[in-house]
């Protein structure tokens, strides 16, 4: 039984490092957003980014 | 081959000597065993009924050797002192060669005499030692003394090729050595006669016998007797092998005799139970075997004693086997050539492989039920070591039989025996033999495999696939590609917690390619930090990423250190095809001055984070099941008695 749990689990990650290494992913990439449609309209230049790193310094 | 027809100095009767090395004849009509001498022939006195032992042989038979043929021209039964008897065939071959076949418990033997190598002394009867090797033998492997004991001359037919004497007693060693080689010494004369050779089967004697058949078919077939002692009905399995049995209506010990059962001690009741009823057949890796004996037996262990059970299970054309119980753990055993085995310090190697010892103790036969083929008693002891190789158990018997004749002690019989037992889960059991209900055990049996061994195979192969992935990407997914690359300079910043953002031009992406950005500033003691932006120009979506530039360095108590780095990297998932735009929000320490960021994007970079991630994920369950398996063999080993070191577990 857990001879073939182990190997359907090992399938699984082998098969999804390969679909990744295929599609280019990165495990730790970011989150990814979507701009707001009227901060497409009005231009993003002035659009006020959701950012939330290190202001202020260290 | 010369022909000497004579008649029976006792009957008359015409007897033939069809070999020239025929020493005695046994008349066919008187039995009286005839012997020729220079001058005539010499009655020496008749020779018992032989005991029907179930052998497929027969004087007459026709083998081939060595591509050489022989017939079997004599055949002699000779009794064990200790009870039992055995056959001795005589083969006489077409090149004048003569052979010795002994037939022992379903086995045979096929030996022939050697001379004793000039300067060899071979060791007198009491200087042998059970277990010791016979030097300067003539035979290509080591052997060793597997049995000694005294036999008597009960029966003979055909031509014998030497002096037996009715009723005649001589000592004999019984030799095993490695490749089933097989010996006697037989201390009939000083020095002793030396025989040589190996355990065969009938098909390599090229003996088809056309009475096997029907003589199997007989003695496959049960005696039904009854017991001397309270006349109940009793039945004997293996009539042709049995010397001990117990009656099942008074519980009485009954001796075996040519199948004539004689009364010797009434036992207490039993006080175990076998889990296999005596007369279950059961379905064992080799055929149906029935259990025609249990008998319970113990240890004792740092003032504990431990008990065990052992069913002997029988099948005329198989042989003997055992099924042993201990803690509810189950081995099919099976004899080995004690030849075959060799001991070194705590580890014995049999067929290339080696077993470490696990327990060394006395054991003693606690209550016996059913048939035996020797003479079993409760209280017989026996010295047992055994050595353990998972699933494999390899056992070591050794007893010894002294007799005191006057004020000497003798050993009257001596013997090695091997025996490898197999694991054998208790559902195999319960299936085998159709019972129910065993109990299962709570232990681990010291030659119990660990089950889940399997997985560092497993873990192994998923592995090297992974890496084999990992490469293929690395070196056939093509080269790194920089897509955009520019030195962004940055104005002051109005205060400390202000930020300067910078947009670049819009530039292309592709599609399945993971990307890097790299940001790089001639920083020294100080830092810089980016919150970048990828954004698509098309649809809106926005890849945020941080870039964290520091790089500290300084002299302290005279040692140089540093920390950090003057680049940092983000490492984004693929992004849609299509034209993007690089914002990047600034901010840094000395926000007075100007920052200085060379900034580059590159798609298809090899980064082994994914690779080193899905490794770690399929190590997960294997790292832990080392921890369990260390933890199962402390467990097994927790229940042994020998401190048996490390030092002997590796195959040859």
């Amino acid at each position: 039984m857990l001879k073939k749990l182990y190997t359907i689990f090992a399938v699984g990650v082998v098969s999804l490092y390969s679909i990744g290494a295929m599609l280019g992913w990165e495990i730790t990439s970011p989150t990814r957003r979507q701009l707001p449609p009227d901060a497409r309209q009005n231009g993003y230049r002035s659009f006020h980014f959701w950012h939330y790193g290190l202001h202020g310094g260290k | 081959m010369s022909v000497l027809v004579a008649n029976c100095p006792s009957c008359g009767a015409p007897v033939e000597f069809k070999s020239g090395q025929s020493i005695v004849v046994i008349c066919g009509y008187c039995r009286s065993a005839v012997a020729r001498t220079d001058r005539e022939l010499k009655d020496l006195g008749k020779v018992a009924e032989l005991v029907e032992t179930g052998s497929p042989l027969d004087v007459g038979l026709r083998g081939r050797w060595k591509d050489v043929p022989f017939e079997l021209t004599g055949r002699a039964q000779l009794g064990h002192e200790m009870g039992g008897q055995w056959d001795e065939w005589y083969a006489t071959f077409a090149n004048g060669w003569l052979g010795w076949l002994a037939e022992a418990q379903g086995r045979f033997y096929i030996t022939f005499q050697y001379p004793i190598p000039e300067g060899v002394q071979v060791p007198s009867f009491d200087q042998l030692q059970l277990g010791q090797q016979v030097p300067g033998l003539p035979w290509p492997t080591p052997l060793m003394v597997a049995e000694t004991g005294r036999a008597t001359a009960l029966g003979a037919k055909g031509e014998i090729p030497y002096l037996l004497t009715p009723g005649a007693t001589y000592y004999y060693a019984d030799l095993s050595g490695a490749n089933s080689a097989f010996g006697t010494l037989d201390y009939n004369e000083t020095p002793p006669l030396v025989f040589l050779g190996q355990q065969v089967t009938l098909a390599d004697l090229g003996i088809t016998t056309t009475r096997a058949p029907e003589r199997e078919e007989r003695h496959v077939g049960a005696a039904q007797l009854s017991c001397p002692h309270c006349g109940g009905p009793l039945e004997l399995r293996a009539p042709d092998k049995t010397e001990r049995v117990t009656c099942p209506n008074c519980n009485s010990l009954l001796d075996v005799n040519q199948g004539q059962l004689q009364f010797l001690k009434a036992l207490e009741k039993p006080s175990f139970q076998p889990s296999i009823p005596i007369g279950t057949t059961g379905d064992v890796p080799e055929g149906k075997m029935t259990a025609i004996g249990a008998m319970s037996r113990s240890v004792t262990i740092d003032g504990t004693q431990y008990f065990w059970s052992e069913y002997l299970l029988y099948n005329p054309q198989i042989g003997f086997r055992w099924l042993v119980q201990s803690d509810d753990q189950w081995n099919y055993v099976r004899a080995v050539p004690p030849g075959e085995v060799t001991e070194s310090g705590k580890s014995a190697k049999y067929q290339h492989q080696y077993y470490r010892v696990f327990q060394d103790a006395q054991c003693t036969v606690e209550c016996v039920l059913g048939e035996f083929y020797w003479k079993v008693e409760a209280g017989e002891k026996v010295r047992g070591v055994d050595y353990v190789r998972p699933p494999h158990m390899l056992s070591k018997e050794v007893s010894t039989v002294y007799v005191t004749e006057g004020s000497k002690q003798r050993r009257t019989t001596g013997e090695i025996n091997w025996s490898l037992g197999t694991y054998v889960p208790v559902k195999q059991i319960e299936k085998a033999f159709s019972v129910t209900g065993l109990p299962r055990p709570t232990n681990v049996a010291p030659n119990q495999p660990y089950k889940y061994g399997w997985i560092y195979k497993y873990w192994l192969i998923f592995v090297l696939i992974t890496l084999l992935v990992g490469f293929l990407t690395f070196t056939v997914s093509g080269s790194t590609k920089q897509v955009f690359s520019q030195t962004v300079s940055f104005a002051p910043l109005p205060n400390e917690d202000g930020t300067q953002v910078f947009f670049s031009e819009p530039f292309q992406l592709e599609g399945r390619r993971n990307i890097r950005v790299t940001g790089q500033s001639p920083v020294q003691n100080t830092w810089v930090y980016l919150e970048g932006d990828l954004i698509n120009d098309e649809t809106g979506v926005v890849q945020s990423f941080p870039i964290d530039i520091s790089y500290y360095q300084g002299v302290e108590d005279g040692e140089a250190w540093s920390e950090g780095g003057q680049s940092d990297s983000a490492y984004t998932s693929s992004m849609p095809a299509g034209r993007y735009v690089l914002r990047l929000e600034g901010q840094w320490e000395k926000w007075q001055e100007p920052a200085t960021v060379t900034v580059k994007i590159e798609q298809n970079v090899t980064h082994a984070f994914n690779l080193l991630v899905a490794l770690i994920v399929l190590s997960i369950l294997p790292v832990l099941m080392i921890f369990y398996q260390i933890s199962f063999e402390r467990r097994r080993w927790s229940e042994s008695s020998v401190d048996s070191g490390d030092d002997s577990d590796d195959d040859d």
